[in-house]
């Protein structure tokens, strides 16, 4: 009798071993298990029970409905149900599992039998054991799965970053990628900065923007839930926009922004690895917002520099092309703005075409201000200078006008200074009138010096202002230089200013040479003053030398 | 050098069908956006999402789905994908799709569960 038993055990031992191999569905081997137990020892009742988290719990029940799958297991109980053998699965202290049976009619298990059970026992042993572990490989499997596509993501969204457009394009980025990766459906990326438009990206949120609460997100932690924020304005405004996550937008200087996740689906929470993922998606996005912004404002500088080359060429273009050729006279004049658009401005105008000897009119201003403001000025100056030569009688009316059509065209912190000379370059009969400009210089041929102060005020300023017209005769040989302050105030590292001494002291030392030679001569004393001091005005010399008969530009 | 992305919109019967084909990144999810936005604002919103040309798909990429599916199905529609290829599919199942959206292995399939259930509950 022993015989046919013991080859019956081998082979359910077998078709055991077989399926521990074979399937790693622990619920199967368990089932498998008792049905040959209860099978080969014939026994009505028996049941499973599981080690989870500690405690044993019921898997498998046959044979009775006293204990119910999944409560604990407990012997005391067992037994009131009727189950009178049991044998730990696994070895050690804490057994892997119980199998239990209700005590065999013959209430004495064979040698056999006991060696049968134990070997079933110790297969179930290594089953749950390896399940176990297969169960952990796979959870570390799906963790890791995650991790990987978490950091595809990063290097995915951090390269669309750095080729974003704009950072309408980051927060689009940002959101899409969020809602993604954390299965979010309502998200809104917000973000605010200087003078560029408020950048708004919601889907299925109406959070205001911008928002009085944006002070309030400074004290936020990198990335939270709104349940733990306090009670503010912020949250009540995240809430009734149903946001369930908050993550600051936050540069090194301040939070300029904020995300908002509503709840994710299938009603997961944020767990705190989530939330870290957020935080570092914004990090990046951090970053790639500052340089969007930063790239915008390069494009707005770069449009106003080419804005300025524009109107430095407009201004380059007032000026005239070339002096008028006088009889008797030489005339030469220079113009070195301090910035790319200056506020200087020195003409030539013809008084009467018909002669060939006609009187001209030299001017030299500066006006307030610099750049493009200072260009439109000057445009309006010398418009309104041409088209008042030869209408005026004198040049204290010419004067007079030009501040009164300045002054109602210009804003009232608008103004002009500037020096008129009206030459007869046949006789050296000149007439002069001074609105607020720097005085003006002449060096007799003799040595001597004469100035050309101020006989009236600045042009534009004032209205119904009246301007003293004054008289001078220019002899062979004398010079008139006409100038900006930038000449006399250039300064050198010790703020020392050139001045009118040393100007005057060029202008002598230069009495025989041409005008376009005084001018040089003047702009390399400066140039040797100011040594590497950057230049702070603007530079601007008109010279007038009448010629001594006989010298080249005498009439032919 | 930018992956290639299409969307092929097409219709079933009342289901509109968008294609995808290529890459669909960071890069291009803001076109697929688009394309989602065009058929909702146009009220259609029973679609099918037929991703069996779809190599590649980023997070961005899905959260271009989960961006429109509420709106989608509070109004009576939903958004079935089908036909993906194993490697997308992964992405999908990683971050929990198959638990919001219906998946189905081909357009057919996608079509007839549409008549079973126009709007999942999840």
């Amino acid at each position: 009798m022993d015989t046919p038993l013991e080859q019956s055990s081998l082979e359910a031992l077998l078709e055991s071993a077989n399926l521990l191999h074979s399937s790693l569905d622990v619920d199967e081997l368990l089932k498998h298990l008792l049905r040959s137990v209860m099978g080969r020892l014939a026994v009505g009742r028996g049941l499973v029970a599981v080690e989870h988290g500690g405690t044993l719990r019921l898997a498998h029940v046959r044979g009775t409905r006293a204990l119910v799958v999944g409560d604990v297991f407990e012997e005391s109980r067992a037994r009131e149900a009727g189950f009178g053998f049991f044998v730990p699965i696994g070895d050690g202290p804490r057994p892997l599992g119980m199998l239990a049976l209700a005590t065999p009619a013959r209430h004495q298990l064979s040698e056999e039998e006991r060696g049968f059970l134990n070997a079933l026992s110790g297969i179930a042993a290594s089953g749950l054991a390896n399940a176990r572990a297969h169960g952990q490989l796979a959870d570390l499997n799906r963790r890791l799965d995650l991790r990987v596509q978490e950091l595809n993501t990063l290097l995915d969204v951090s390269r669309a970053f750095a080729q974003a457009s704009g950072p309408d394009e980051v927060a689009q980025l940002l959101g899409l990628t969020l809602a993604g990766q954390l299965t979010v459906g309502r998200h809104a990326v917000l973000a605010i900065r200087g003078s560029h438009p408020p950048v708004t990206y919601q889907k299925g949120m109406r959070l205001p923007w911008p928002s009085p609460w944006l002070g309030a997100l400074e004290s936020i932690a990198e990335a939270t839930l709104v349940e733990r924020l306090p009670e503010t304005d912020l949250r009540a405004s995240l809430e009734q926009a149903r946001a369930v996550a908050i993550l600051p937008l936050r540069a090194s200087s301040a939070t300029f922004g904020l995300v908002a996740l509503g709840a994710r689906s299938g009603a997961r929470p944020f767990r705190e690895s989530d939330l870290a993922f957020g935080a570092g998606l914004v990090a990046q996005a951090v970053v790639a917002f500052e340089n969007a912004w930063h790239q915008r404002e390069i494009l707005a500088k770069k449009q106003l520099e080419r804005e300025l080359a524009l109107a430095a060429a407009i201004q380059q273009g007032l000026f005239p092309a070339e002096l008028p050729r006088l009889d008797y006279c030489d005339v030469a004049a220079v113009n070195r703005p301090a910035q790319q658009v200056g506020g200087d401005y020195y003409d030539a105008l013809t008084v009467d075409r018909s002669r060939s000897a006609s009187r001209c009119l030299f001017c030299v201003a500066d006006v307030s201000g610099k750049g493009l403001a200072a260009s439109l000025l000057m445009s309006n100056i010398q418009a309104t200078l041409r088209a008042l030569l030869g209408r005026e009688a004198s040049l204290a009316e010419l004067a007079r006008c030009t501040n009164e059509l300045l002054y109602s065209s210009t804003p009232g912190n608008k103004y002009v200074t500037a020096i008129l000379l009206d030459v007869d370059p046949s006789t050296g009969e000149c007439r002069y009138v001074n609105g607020g400009h720097t005085e003006g210089l002449v060096v007799r041929a003799s040595g001597e010096v004469e100035r050309l102060p101020a006989t009236g005020l600045a042009l534009g300023l004032f209205p119904g202002v009246d301007y003293e017209e004054l008289t001078l005769r220019l002899a062979p040989g004398d010079i008139v230089a006409l100038y900006s302050d930038g000449v006399t105030e250039a300064q050198k590292a010790t703020e020392e200013e050139f001045g009118v001494e040393r100007l005057t002291a060029v202008l002598r030392e230069t009495a025989e040479a041409c005008a376009s030679e005084v001018v040089q001569r003047v702009l390399d004393a400066l140039d040797d003053f100011v040594g590497v001091t950057p230049q702070y005005d603007d530079i601007t010399l008109l010279v007038l030398k009448r010629l001594r008969p006989g010298s080249a530009g005498q009439p032919r | 050098m930018p992956h290639p992305f299409v969307v092929h919109p097409s219709s079933e019967g009342d289901l509109t069908v968008l294609g995808l084909e290529g890459y669909l990144d960071a890069h291009t999810a803001p076109e697929f956006e688009r394309a989602v936005q065009e058929q909702v604002d146009a009220g259609r919103v029973r679609l099918i999402v037929d991703g069996a040309e779809l190599k590649y798909i980023s997070s961005a990429g899905l959260g271009v789905f989960m961006s429109f599916i509420e709106e989608v199905r509070e109004r009576g529609g939903d958004i079935k994908i089908c036909g993906l290829a194993p490697k997308v599919r992964q992405v999908f199942d990683i971050l929990g799709f198959h638990a919001i959206y219906d998946m189905l292995d081909t357009r057919d399939a996608a079509v007839r569960r549409f008549a079973e259930a126009p709007t999942r509950q999840v």
